[in-house]
């Protein structure tokens, strides 16, 4: 740890960074960032950097103090995006209280908290997201009716397209801060792209989807367009969600994986799946966390809208995919409910928590689930013994609120805080007269 | 004849000392020995036996020597004449009385690995017989010669050959000293140099066999720990930091992997188990990184690390590095470069938290079986000497270079000569220090063993406290003695921090140098206090004069400042002792309290560092500080036991005025008691609900009984009814807590005959009188008297006649009433009453066939109601206790409401405690078990934390604490360890949030 605070302190001198970005997120997964000059930062990694959480989301009111942010110098990076000398760096902070110890509104902790968990049973968490967002014309910023900057569809290659350039200049940097792509292509609606993430463990990526969010959105700026990760933009085309592939090791085996195992997949596996399933309806408002996110689960098409499982199932919350032979460290799950504009700190962790629940009590998993759920009639569903994901945020509060898993992963003061905001936003939503409203009762009430 | 001879041989013999006397004879009598002894003389005098038994043990000796004499005779590979001349060379020094025989038995009698050395080596016998104090430089040349011409061993091997040889010398000198503990620096000092004699020499072998490694880097050795501070043991591992520099035109990349291979091949040569054995083994833990960070570093790198990331502990340890092998002028410039920066390690922000952490460290690292056998770990040991003195070198020797030495006692004594410890103190300290370093070396000596365990076999103690100078029943004098030692070290916090900052403001004996005020200073915040210039102030005030408070205060403050430094507000601590102290003047029991009873003076110091509500209350009533002094002073007194104290105390005063003072004086100790239990957790929440509801209750009746004499005084009249004061709410429930209104309802009866106008009207006075006695300021806290339970509220009469009771109940009765009746219990007044009083509630408060539809629906609109509107403003809905969500009255109603419906069927729920109403409800099947669960947990959760909050600060608090010091201090008083403000939040949140979901099942859904 030492050696990579000197690491940090001797590459800012080197490469002559005038500027540090001290960063960390709130609890609705808002990033934040303070700038220090270098000289602070040894007196920042000592004591950290003193700053009011009032007015931060979900910081507030712990106690009438000034809290600190203490920057982890394993994340130090150069922003790439400030291109030249002056440079700019950044690192993510942890929070913590006046007498040093870890403050318990950082998301970062609770998701730290949970990897412990997980640790202390023997596993570490890997994730993979392959991460959706629409690009849009500028003017969609400031709030006019959005325009796509194209109109091809899944895989489509479109000649001389900004989407195109876009995605390589994102790559690219992305890749100039140590964020590995593994895979980018256009997706199904019109301005819609995909890009996947390299697998790391779910810190990191936490870390890393922080980055990812920020840099695509400072890249579409560079381009003069728009970069959204909201959900659902347009109500004819699919959303944008971030499925995850999650794998659990042990030491370097992969404990989702078993020879031999139905799709290969192990005891351990299955039993994650079961928590998944069993808990997923309450940590559903973490993962999905905005009104606009259930315009995605329930906008049909690819949408995973019940707490199923299945191979090769869209409808499914929980996908296994397809086993390569021969490679045994690659059994993994896919959550697919799961939308970028989440926290991932706290999205992984309750969906990590879940699933190690489901190892800890031994749950059974469920049968799969072969049909396209949407299919189903209502009574078909309930004779398989199919539910339904949370319809609305309001569904997904009242759900979460009577969890005691979501609770003790988040920590009482942020799953606290973060119904309150919550519920505050739905009654805000309900307040609305829409569009919808308008055009369809008013000529005729 | 001859049998008589053997036998008084025999006799002598074991006179002498040896414990097996037939085979000492037999030994003595071996061929081996021959020209030793006169077979023609048995008489003992000064001859063989009697040297033999001079030593630590005899018998050993003995064998060691026939051994000796028979390697000697029968070595070979020597020319026989020479051998012949070296046998009698050998025999000559040991037939004559003299140094060179003592030095010869004494090695033998104490070391059995040296001893076979003798007998490995036996041409060795001169080292001792002729052993003499020698220069570092004399041991240095000697190893590094052996090691340049090993001759037929390797080069490791001749390194340990001429190590132990060195080592004999040395061993000779200090067996034979005739004050061992007295030669103890010196001897320590021969052996540090002798290390470092060993590390040059394997240098050597290591430059030898790595020609191109150290042609590119010139390598230092830096000595740390007992190496470097120049004390060292006979066995342990020795400390070591290396510092490389690149060669001329060498890469520092390069310099730094050749260092690294020398650096190894170095501590390989010391530490690596051969055929002729092991040195001890070189750990290079202590450089930066510790064993993570590269084995060798240069000087500037050295110097960046401890500049920005060391630790204060890494400071401590470099407090004794010294160059001791290798470049010389190197290890200069690596301590010119990183040794001026231990002097500031003080002054870093985070010395104190460091330090008591390391402190903690220190005391803990025991393993249990050992601990009572321990000389070095544990408090009382050595390292605690070593630490505590090195800690005070870190806080002073920042500006007092006369400081900062490497070596304990030559520390030791500067501190002493600048006054930073008692000149007293460092005598003694010093004594012991060099008395336990004493028995661990004889301890090691005999084996060559690194031990630090005091042995348990009868054997080697016997061996052991001969070895320190005991004779006859040495095994149980040698252990008096080390406790004896340890017992010192044991008080060394209080010797050494505390005592001399006493010194700093007592101004005593004025030829002993004392702490300056700043040096105190700076030791009182090193030690937690967070206003040194205010904690040294009450010092002065406290130990000032000639006084016998004074004087008796002047030896007790060093110790109960270590107990204040405890506690969650040192500060408060000790300004409350003053105070305390202050107005007990020179009471003759108070000091033979404090300094006679033990325990009581650190229970004074612990609740006052903890409790500001006990401080106060002890502030203004120093007396009750009594009741520290046994253990049964702090057990809480029943109800009939306080209510007579009072009573008595009140009938000899003259106004009511000061009947009432006396009444709340014995209040305000009682508090103090109840206090002093619940910090000390002797008692838990619920006794402390009881005995508070105890004492309010006979608070009340003594009260009365004043109010009624003051009416009857002044209207001339005799009382002409009969007055009844009955507790609600928590009091009722016999569940109070410290910041607890009184909440009660006034009944009265007229006598028979009485006027009707009268009675109200005496019966209101009383009334009046009552709450005006106990609202006013007084010696205890007030209590107000809160009767809004009342019929009408506030808008009703203060008391009313239980007639009127009974008509205003037959007419217009309200759930909330029946509700609130349900925790009515008689406090205080007229017993008979009191019964009448109950049985004209029952039915209300447990009505025949519960409550309909619409009663239950108006006492669940009547508390959703309340939620909002008697919360305060400004306050949170989360954290309030006791209007919060899921604080006390979410679980007082959900109780209540199930005892409104079923309490008449069920008489187990007819309880007025709300703990046992919950439980009754449970039994009985009303509420499901987890939610029962669920709101005890949270009712007894906020109940400790509402009366730990008063305890703390001594005012209430209704929330949790905003405040990161409450909310440590709080959670201190709980029983959490330090900085637990935080997880205790989490935990009220957690429980009450349970209990809120249990809430909304169990009260407002239920059907």
């Amino acid at each position: 740890m030492d050696r990579q605070q000197e690491f940090v302190l001797r590459t800012i001198e080197e490469r002559d960074i005038r500027f540090v970005r001290l960063w960390f997120t709130d609890v609705l997964g808002t990033l934040k960032s303070v700038a220090v000059a270098p000289a602070e930062l040894e007196g920042a990694f000592a004591e950290g950097i003193g700053f009011d959480g009032s007015a931060i989301e979900g910081f507030a009111r712990i106690y009438e103090a000034d809290m600190l942010a203490k920057p982890d110098p394993s994340t130090f990076q150069i922003l790439p995006w400030r291109g030249e000398s002056p440079g700019t760096a950044r690192m993510f902070c942890d929070i913590c209280l006046p007498d040093g110890s870890p403050s318990i509104a950082d998301p970062r902790q609770v998701l730290k908290r949970a990897l412990d968990k997980a640790s202390d049973a023997g596993f570490t968490f890997y994730t993979h997201p392959e991460i959706e967002f629409f690009l849009l014309d500028r003017s969609a910023q400031s709030g006019a009716d959005p325009v796509a900057i194209d109109t091809a569809g899944y895989f489509d290659h479109v000649p001389g397209g900004s989407g195109q350039d876009f995605r390589r200049s994102a790559i690219t940097m992305l890749e100039s801060m140590g964020i590995s792509v593994e895979f980018s292509h256009h997706e199904g609606a019109p301005g819609q792209n995909e890009i996947d993430l390299r697998y790391a463990d779910a810190l990191t990526m936490a870390d890393n989807i922080m980055t990812f969010r920020t840099v695509v959105k400072e890249v579409a700026l560079e381009q003069n367009i728009y970069a959204t990760f909201m959900p659902k933009v347009f109500a004819e085309h699919p959303g944008s969600g971030m499925h995850t592939h999650m794998s659990l090791f042990e030491g370097d085996t992969n404990a989702f994986y078993e020879a031999g195992g139905p799709y290969q997949l192990s005891t351990t596996g299955r039993r994650f799946i079961a928590g998944l399933l069993r808990h997923g309806a309450e940590f559903t408002a973490v993962t999905n966390q905005w009104v606009n996110s259930y315009k995605r689960l329930w906008g049909g098409g690819e949408a995973p809208a019940y707490l199923t499982w299945g191979h090769n199932n869209r409808s499914a919350m929980v996908r296994v995919p397809m086993y390569k032979p021969n490679k045994g460290n690659s059994s993994r799950v896919e959550v697919r409910t799961i939308d970028a504009a989440c926290n991932p700190y706290l999205a992984y962790a309750v969906l990590l928590a879940a699933g190690l629940k489901g190892i800890e009590e031994g749950y059974e998993l469920p049968a799969e689930t072969e049909d396209d759920v949407w299919r189903l009639t209502a009574d078909e569903r309930r004779a398989m013994g199919i539910d339904p994901l949370p319809a609305s945020l309001a569904e997904a509060i009242a759900a979460m609120e009577r969890s005691e898993l979501v609770a003790e992963t988040l920590g009482d003061h942020v799953f606290e805080y973060f119904l309150r905001n919550k519920r505050a936003e739905w009654d805000d939503y309900r307040n609305q007269v829409t569009a919808f409203e308008l055009s369809r009762y008013l000529p005729r009430l | 004849m001859a049998s008589t001879r053997a036998a008084s041989a025999g006799a002598t013999l074991a006179r002498l000392g040896f414990a097996d006397p037939a085979r000492a004879q037999q030994l003595l009598a071996d061929p081996a020995l021959g020209g030793l002894l006169d077979p023609l003389d048995d008489v003992f005098g000064d001859g063989l036996p009697d040297a033999l038994a001079r030593v630590a043990d005899p018998d050993l000796a003995l064998l060691a020597l026939v051994r000796l004499m028979e390697a000697l005779r029968r070595q070979e590979g020597r020319r026989t004449e020479e051998r012949d001349r070296d046998v009698s060379h050998l025999i000559a020094a040991l037939r004559h009385p003299g140094p060179g025989r003592d030095r010869l038995l004494g090695v033998l009698g104490a070391s059995t690995a040296l001893g076979d050395h003798l007998v490995a080596h036996p041409e060795h016998w001169r080292c001792v017989v002729e052993a003499e104090p020698r220069s570092a430089a004399e041991r240095i040349r000697d190893l590094v010669t052996a090691v340049r011409e090993p001759g037929e061993l390797t080069r490791d091997d001749a390194l340990r050959v001429a190590y132990r040889r060195e080592l004999l010398g040395i061993a000779a000198l200090d067996v034979t000293s005739p004050d061992p503990v007295a030669v103890l620096p010196r001897t320590a000092a021969a052996l540090a140099d002798l290390a470092e004699a060993a590390l040059e020499a394997a240098l050597a072998i290591a430059t030898a066999e790595l020609p191109v490694e150290a042609a590119r880097c010139d390598l230092a050795v830096l000595g740390m720990g007992k190496t470097g501070g120049h004390e060292l043991n006979y066995v342990s591992d020795v400390d070591v930091i290396f510092v490389v520099e690149p060669a001329e035109g060498i890469d520092e990349d390069v310099a730094v992997a050749s260092g690294t291979a020398l650096a190894t091949r170095l501590m390989r040569a010391c530490s690596a188990s051969t055929a002729h054995g092991t040195l001890w083994p070189v750990d290079a833990a202590l450089r930066p990184e510790g064993k993570q960070g590269p084995l060798v570093r240069t000087v500037a790198s050295h110097a960046s690390y401890y500049a920005r990331w060391a630790k204060t502990w890494e400071f401590q340890a470099l407090l004794k590095a010294r160059p001791v092998a290798g470049d010389r002028a190197l290890g200069e410039a690596y301590l010119a470069a990183v040794w001026p920066m231990v002097w500031e390690a003080a002054g870093r922000p985070d010395f104190v938290v460091d330090v008591q952490a390391m402190r903690r460290r220190v005391e803990e690292h025991v393993p249990p079986a050992e601990a009572a056998r321990q000389l070095k770990l544990g408090p009382g040991g050595l390292r605690d000497v070593e630490f505590s003195v090195q800690l005070l070198q870190l806080v002073h020797g920042r500006s007092d270079e006369r400081l900062r030495s490497r070596t304990t006692l030559d520390a030791l004594a500067a501190l002493s000569a600048g006054g930073y410890v008692g000149r007293e103190e460092a005598t003694a300290l010093d004594t012991a220090y060099r008395l336990l370093r004493t028995l661990e070396h004889r301890i090691q000596l005999f084996r060559l063993r690194r031990t630090h365990l005091m042995p348990a076999a009868h054997a080697d103690l016997r061996r052991l406290g001969r070895a320190v100078g005991f004779r006859g029943d040495a095994e149980a004098q040698v252990v008096k003695a080390w406790q004896a030692q340890a017992r010192e070290v044991r008080r060394i916090h209080e010797r050494l921090f505390y005592r001399p900052l006493l010194a700093a403001v007592a101004r005593l004996s004025s030829d002993e140098a004392r702490l300056s005020a700043e040096a105190a200073r700076d030791r009182l915040a090193a030690l937690g206090f967070r206003d040194p210039a205010g904690a040294l102030r009450h010092l002065e005030a406290l130990t000032t004069g000639v006084s016998r408070r004074a004087a008796i205060q002047r030896t007790l403050l060093p110790v109960m400042l270590g107990w204040f430094a405890d506690e969650a507000d040192p500060d408060a601590g000790l300004l409350a002792f003053r105070k305390v102290s202050e107005s007990l003047g020179s009471s003759h029991w108070y000091l033979k309290m404090l300094r006679d009873e033990g325990s009581s003076a650190e229970r004074l110091a612990h609740v006052l560092a903890r409790s500001r509500f006990a401080a106060d209350l002890l502030v203004s009533a120093p007396e009750a500080v009594q009741l520290l002094g046994d253990n049964a002073g702090t057990t809480p007194r029943t109800r009939d036991d306080i209510a007579r104290r009072m009573a008595t105390s009140a009938a000899r005063r003259s106004t009511p005025e000061e009947a009432v003072s006396a009444i709340r004086a014995i209040r305000r100790t009682e508090l103090f008691r109840i206090a002093v239990a619940d910090l000390g957790r002797g008692i838990g929440l619920a006794e402390v609900g009881r005995a508070l509801t105890d004492l309010s209750a006979a608070l009340l009746q003594a009260t009365l009984d004043v109010a009624v004499r003051q009416v009857e005084a002044s209207t001339g009249r005799p009382m002409s009814t009969r007055i009844l004061v009955v507790g609600m709410g928590r009091l009722g429930g016999g569940e109070a807590g410290y910041a607890s209104d009184a909440d009660v309802i006034f009944v009265h009866d007229p006598l028979p005959g009485a006027a009707e106008a009268l009675a109200q009207e005496q019966a209101t006075d009383v009334v009046k009188l009552l709450r005006r006695h106990l609202s006013q300021q007084g010696p205890d806290p007030a209590l107000p008297v809160d009767s809004d339970l009342r019929p009408e509220g506030k808008n009703g009469p203060i008391i009313r006649s239980l007639a009127s009771y009974a008509a205003y109940y037959a007419r217009w009765s309200l759930v909330w009433e029946s509700q609130a009746l349900l925790r009515a219990t008689p406090l205080a007044g007229d017993a008979e009453l009191g019964d009448r009083f109950l049985r004209l509630v029952d039915p209300l408060r447990w009505p025949a066939g519960g409550l309909i539809p619409a009663q239950v629906r108006e006492v669940r609109t009547l508390k959703a109601r309340m939620e909002t509107e008697r919360l305060p403003r400004g306050a949170d809905r989360r954290t309030h206790f006791k209007l919060g969500e899921g604080g006390l009255s979410d679980v007082e109603w959900t109780v209540q409401l199930v005892q409104l419906c079923h309490a008449h069927s069920d008489p187990a729920l007819r309880t007025t405690s709300t703990l046992g109403a919950l439980a009754a409800a449970r039994a009985g099947g009303y509420l499901d078990g987890d939610d029962a669960e669920a709101l005890e947990e949270a009712w007894s959760l906020a109940s400790r934390m509402r009366n730990a909050s008063m305890l703390f600060r001594g005012r209430p608090m209704d929330s949790l604490p905003s405040d990161v010091q409450d909310a440590n201090g709080v959670a201190r008083i709980l029983g959490l360890p330090p900085t637990s403000g935080q997880l205790l939040a989490e935990r009220y949140r957690r429980v009450s949030r349970r209990a809120r979901s249990a809430m909304r099942r169990a009260f407002y859904d239920a059907p």
